[in-house]
């Protein structure tokens, strides 16, 4: 049956399943997108409360509440994985990723609805294994990097890390699987009209996102195999005493994570992207470049992971080259940051939430983009090699920079999602709680770290005790912020207000402005030709 | 062709073929996972490889004897360090603490086992030198570390090492300051423990063994 004659079909009676069976056995776009957006709220709660108990450790010197320190490994450990793969992940690419990209490129639904139903149904099975992880025999207290031999049967003898190995098998295959859904998608099912150049940089953002997820997963998947025979097997592939080496473990494990800190940036830039156009009223400044900048850091992103490393006793060549590689990812960042700037440089910018949230995006990301530079130096690095300034760069690039994608993004498209207007002054109050309690939160860790203070440490000498406390306070405003938001998400779903079709107005020029708001179960059943449409006006270059 | 009929002809076109389009593409994206999953797998033995040609994380080399016109007058001091992983109890020290070598001359240096167990084990033995970058010129020609050692309980072997250091070192800019390197093993109790098994089952030592284990012990060129 051709797909015109399917879509035909629906028209005529709208097939709709109720109750449970309307999630999960769904196949629709919107409904597992809703899906995966929920899971990274629950993914957030555990997550932050983590952190939380992190930060109510380090508030003053000596042990205040976590006497095992085994569990305070765990709490780190737990933390990084579940916002890694668990709030991050699914929220930008699984969850905006699924709604959107069919609605942005003008198609009915996903090239494989039904395996994007197991892509999401394998995220909750993986949580459930890594909470059971958590649980059993004292808990993973390896970190999210597992580097044997702390991860090795010898330090970690129980089950517990072979339990988060396999949740990480099945988090990387229902990342696979939603990739090559996505990669499919936006290369066959394009609306007429909408060429790779005419796409919005949302979509270039999904599917250079895809395309990495596919190159890099693989490799976490095969190192994490490898982990799992020689724990339970009796391999050697990281042990030495059966000839294998530990810092195999790490290049592969960083050939995989470096990149994995762009598949989890470059949606968020897509995001952002969308939402400077339209609250600025003007096209992208430089759209190509914006198309090709995310790409180039794509490409990059793959030949720099030794910078993660650069204290294991590389040769002066080698730090040399991974210092070079990765000072030129500064570059088409920065193509990035001056053209969100010229897209609102002369704008009629409209300074409503999604906005707010976007400008403090990109103020987060030069901050951690700056101390990214620093760092990418293997000279300095040595010196702040797992310190607390590692820990604030990349919590301020890619957790609250993250983060404030997924706030913006969730502001810009609630209305299209839920067909409700979220309460303004309350989400305005919610962007100032969180941007000033991150930065209370991030910003004093530079200087703890400056002054050698290590990471993954439940106790630590007085001399830190000052930074760490304002850091913690930082942490109790940002919770704040984290209820609030929730706050406004009750409020919003419960409000009786709703919006039209194009909330945003002139500025919001995709596809998914066309339709109605909340959007119809069943969309884009005729194919929008472009050329009709205002798409083009948003996002094409100047022909 | 009227804007109807025009439309019409757009939408079959986009719409007619894609199953098997999307089908083909998925397709060619599952191969691209299954490649990477290969390269991710290959990546052990290709490591192994690279570690090899490179001297990479001091990784040293294997050697024929140098050739005696090679010897240049300059001297680096070779310092030895012996170390036993907690789980094989061993005891292995270095006889000699440093030897000092002329470039491109060969040396025999001597560690010493002791098995202080109440029975045989087999042994491995894992090797580097540090600096890292001494590895690509530091050339082995006959090692203990080449093969698995089966100690009886008890039993004292003296294990031989010969080995030069390549006179290129000098020419290299990075290594031309180099002018100590130390040897480092550390014994870990072999995977493959049926050697030392044998050895318990029978409790009888054969005449063959015997001359290998006396040799060891008298001849430290074994």
């Amino acid at each position: 049956m051709s797909e015109t004659a399917h879509a035909d079909a629906h028209e005529h009676h709208d097939h709709r399943p109720t109750g449970w069976k309307r999630w999960v056995y769904s196949t629709n776009h919107k409904d597992i997108g809703t899906m995966y957006l929920a899971l990274a709220m629950i993914g957030a709660i555990v997550g932050t409360a983590a952190s939380m108990a992190i930060r109510v450790e380090l508030h003053e010197p000596g042990v205040q509440f976590i006497t095992d320190f085994q569990f305070y490994n765990v709490l780190v450990t737990a933390h990084g994985f579940i916002m890694v793969f668990f709030v991050v992940m699914p929220a930008l690419i699984g969850g905006f990723g699924n709604w959107f990209i069919p609605l942005m490129i003008g198609t009915p639904d996903m090239a494989f609805p039904r395996m994007n139903n197991i892509s999401f149904w394998l995220l909750p099975a993986a949580l459930i294994l890594l909470v059971i992880a958590g649980l059993i025999d004292g808990g993973p207290g390896t970190g999210w990097t597992v580097y044997p031999p702390l991860a090795n049967a010898d330090f970690h003898p129980g089950m517990a890390v072979d339990f988060g190995i396999l949740s990480l098998h099945l988090a990387g295959a229902s990342s696979i699987l939603g990739a090559i859904n996505f990669i499919t998608t936006i290369v066959n099912m394009r609306a007429p009209g909408m060429t790779f150049h005419r796409m919005p940089l949302f979509i270039w953002a999904m599917l250079l996102t895809a395309i990495l997820l596919l190159l890099a997963i693989p490799v976490l998947a095969g190192a994490l195999t490898m982990l799992l025979t020689d724990r339970n097997f009796d391999t050697a592939f990281f042990s030495p005493a059966g000839g294998g080496d530990p810092l195999l473990w790490q290049h592969l494990f960083w050939f995989f994570g470096h990149p994995e800190v762009y598949i989890m940036i470059i949606p968020a830039f897509g995001v952002i992207s969308e939402i400077v156009s339209t609250f600025s009223k003007k096209p992208i400044f430089g759209y190509l470049g914006m198309a090709y900048a995310m790409a180039a850091i794509g490409v990059v992103g793959f030949i720099v992971w030794a910078h993660h490393m650069y204290t294991v006793g590389f040769n002066v060549e080698t730090r040399a080259y991974f210092t070079l590689a990765t000072m030129v990812i500064a570059v088409p960042t920065g193509v990035k940051i001056f053209s969100w700037l010229a897209t609102m440089w002369g704008g009629s910018i409209k300074f409503d939430t999604p906005m707010l949230f976007a400008m403090g995006f990109i103020f987060l990301f030069v901050v951690g983009g700056v101390t990214g530079v620093t760092l990418a130096n293997a000279g300095a690095d040595q010196a702040f090699h797992d310190t607390y300034f590692v820990v604030a760069h990349f919590h301020y690039v890619l957790s609250v920079a993250a983060i404030f994608a997924m706030y913006a993004g969730f502001y810009y498209w609630i209305g299209k999602m839920s067909g409700k207007q979220y309460p303004e002054g309350m989400a305005r109050l919610q962007f100032w709680v969180t941007f000033i309690g991150v930065n209370i939160l991030f910003f004093p860790q530079h200087f703890a770290g400056m002054a050698g203070m290590p990471r993954r440490i439940p106790d630590y000498p007085d001399a830190y005790a000052g930074w760490n406390m304002i850091s913690s306070w930082g942490a109790y405003i940002t919770a704040v912020g984290a209820i609030l938001f929730f706050v406004v998400l009750w409020k919003t779903l419960t409000s009786k207000e709703t919006v039209a079709a194009n909330q945003w107005g002139t500025g919001a020029n995709t596809l998914e402005w066309t339709v109605a708001s909340p959007a119809p179960f069943h969309t884009h059943e005729q194919t929008p030709a472009i050329g009709t449409q205002p798409a083009a006006i948003g996002t094409q270059p100047a022909e | 062709m009227t804007e109807q009929q025009n439309k019409i002809k757009l939408r079959t076109t986009v719409t007619r073929e894609p199953k098997t389009r999307n089908g083909v593409t998925a397709l060619i994206l599952f191969g691209l996972v299954g490649g990477m999953t290969g390269l991710a797998f290959a990546s052990d033995p290709l490591y192994r490889i690279f570690c090899k040609v490179t001297g990479y994380g001091g990784t040293t080399q294997v050697a024929e004897a140098p050739a005696e016109s090679k010897i240049i007058d300059h001297m680096v001091t070779v310092r030895f360090d012996a170390n036993v992983n907690k789980s094989l109890p061993w005891r292995f020290k270095s006889v000699q603490n440093t030897i000092k070598v002329r470039l491109g001359e060969q040396a025999l240096a001597f560690f010493e086992a002791t098995n202080v167990s109440d029975k045989p084990i087999v042994g491995t033995a894992t090797f580097n030198v540090a600096p890292f970058k001494a590895g690509e010129y530091f050339n082995k020609i006959e090692c203990f570390c080449f093969t698995e050692q089966v100690l009886k309980p008890g039993q004292t072997v003296q294990m031989p090492v010969t080995f030069y250091v390549d006179p290129a070192i000098i020419k290299d800019r990075n290594t031309v300051d180099v002018k100590t390197i130390t040897l480092s093993y550390t014994f870990f109790a072999g995977d493959d423990q049926s050697e030392a098994q044998k050895l318990q089952t029978t409790h009888v030592i054969t005449k063959d063994e015997e001359n290998i284990l006396i040799s060891r012990e008298s001849s430290p060129k074994g």
